[in-house]
């Protein structure tokens, strides 16, 4: 088979440079689940996969199981400037605790979003302490990314109960629905112009192309949950939607950019 | 050789169709040389019929299509005799899809099939990892009812886009029999586990088309970190030797 053909920083044909960037990975050890991602893994998928920036973010959530969540992202961030950007996975059940860790993490480590895993926290999208975090997320100018998939708290209309009370906070559909929930969150996003679609782990690559089609290629953006989810598969499948170039350079990291401060 | 370990032929209830020819054609894209094919569930139900269609596009195949029979626990001893009868016929395999026919895997009603396809030497396939019907340990317990006949699991056993369901999938892979298409695994790290805890023999690729599709899930695979050797057990060879494909081996 061959291989994707792209490099980090490809050019188009006005000699413009692409920067790819991933919205979606995870770092963190996590011995219950003998799960061990690093930021060095990280680092290496992205290479292999010619990705060159990722937004990071841990596999539990503060408070919770590992306190020093918060120093583990930034650290790792530190530690590979320009290549990784701080997402705060955090629970809202503990309300006040999570609004001054997200403050400080946004406007004194330079953290670029919230993250939300309701299947973790055990807290509604739509329930009073995750709209609060989020509306704070959106007065901090940070996008907030949840995990949006197939389970009980998780699905697209859950979190498009958030998105209603939110409009002026943006909302990341991580995994874009999961493997049955694709066109609920592509249904959702047409409702509700805050919500952003993310291509992560969810296995269809022509539902990218629906999703360009009927929500535009401005509000659709990469992710691959790597390093132990593929980045390079994952940026194959954004290929694959078979999408104009100027539309795969925005969902491989124009968008990306735009919601991360960075251009 | 590349085999494909699953495709789905006919014009499903559900709403996704792929004929024969559109199969083999998708197969030639990939430089898959076979694939296992099982019917769709078709409108209105007939099982027969649909077996007989996909026995029927296989005849026609060059030995290209490997036909799976498919039928409904709910009927009974008129389902085991649908498989012997299809078995008969040319069928290598027997298909089971819980979700659609609406059964639980390891109720007991579906153990006389389970035995019937042992008793016939035709490995079992199984639509896996749907809530309340296929979870993972549901068909592990299933296996375990004819623990020499391979029983062979969709999509890595399991549906879950947080992770949280490979643990029951690996508990699944302690029956021996039990095997793990790479359709639609999000996670790398767990196809790449399967080879290294329970061995390349146990991972099986195969795309489910049309339900997924049939490049990106080639990628899967492909961008995998196995060695060559585990590689073309996963690509074909395992499928060869499940299936008894010596044309193709």
């Amino acid at each position: 088979m061959p291989d994707a053909g792209l490099t980090a920083g490809d050019e188009d044909e006005e000699g413009e440079t692409t920067v790819i960037i991933d919205m979606h990975m995870h770092i963190e050890e996590v011995a219950s689940l003998g799960w061990k991602m690093s930021a060095d893994d990280c680092i290496r998928a992205m290479d292999a996969a010619g990705v060159d920036r990722a937004a990071v973010m841990t596999l539990t959530d503060l408070p919770g199981l590992n306190p020093q969540g918060l120093e583990l992202i930034a650290d790792a961030c530190a530690s590979h400037p320009g290549r990784l950007l701080g997402f705060l996975r955090l629970n809202p059940a503990h309300l006040e605790t999570s609004k001054q860790l997200l403050g400080q993490a946004v406007t004194e480590l330079g953290f670029a979003g919230l993250k939300l895993h309701p299947v973790s926290t055990l807290q509604h999208p739509g329930g009073a302490a995750t709209i609060a975090l989020i509306r704070l997320a959106g007065e901090l100018g940070v996008p907030t990314l949840f995990h949006c998939g197939d389970e009980p708290l998780s699905t697209p209309l859950s979190i498009a109960e958030a998105a209603a009370a939110c409009p002026d906070s943006t909302i990341i559909l991580g995994h874009m629905g999961g493997y049955f929930h694709v066109d609920e969150a592509i249904d959702v996003a047409e409702q509700h112009p805050n919500l952003i679609l993310e291509t992560s782990a969810m296995p269809y690559p022509d539902k990218i192309r629906t999703a360009v089609e009927r929500i535009g290629a401005a509000r659709v953006v990469f992710g691959s949950d790597g390093p132990v989810s593929s980045p390079s598969l994952e940026r194959q499948k954004v290929v694959m939607a078979g999408l104009d170039e100027p539309d795969t350079d925005l969902v491989l990291g124009g968008n990306a950019a735009v919601l991360l401060g960075l251009s | 050789m590349i085999a494909d370990g699953l495709v789905f032929l006919g014009t499903s209830h559900f709403g996704h169709r792929l004929d024969a020819a559109t199969a083999l054609a998708g197969l030639d894209a990939v430089g898959s040389a076979v694939a296992v094919v099982a019917p769709v569930h078709p409108h209105r139900g007939d099982l027969a019929a649909a077996n007989a269609a996909v026995l029927a596009a296989a005849e026609q195949s060059a030995g290209r299509l490997v036909p799976l029979c498919r039928v409904d626990p709910w009927e009974g001893t008129d389902a085991v005799a649908e498989l012997g009868r299809a078995v008969r016929a040319g069928a290598r395999g027997l298909f089971l899809h819980p979700a659609e026919e609406h059964f639980r895997i390891n109720d007991s009603r579906v153990r006389p099939l389970l035995e019937a396809a042992a008793e016939l030497a035709v490995p079992v396939v199984v639509a896996a990892g749907y809530h309340l019907l296929a979870e993972p340990l549901q068909l592990g317990a299933a296996a375990g009812w004819t623990p020499d006949n391979p029983f062979v699991l969709t999509n890595g056993g399991q549906f879950n886009i947080s992770g949280l369901a490979q643990f029951d999938a690996e508990l699944a892979l302690g029956h021996p029999n039990v095997h793990v298409h790479t359709t639609g695994m999000y996670r790398e790290d767990f196809l790449e586990r399967v080879v290294a805890t329970f061995g390349p023999e146990r991972l099986v690729f195969a795309t489910a088309a049309p339900l997924f599709t049939m490049a990106y899930e080639r990628s899967r695979v492909e961008l995998a970190h196995f060695s060559d050797a585990e590689r073309a057990l996963v690509l074909g060879g395992n499928t060869a030797r499940i299936f008894n494909l010596e044309d193709h081996a």
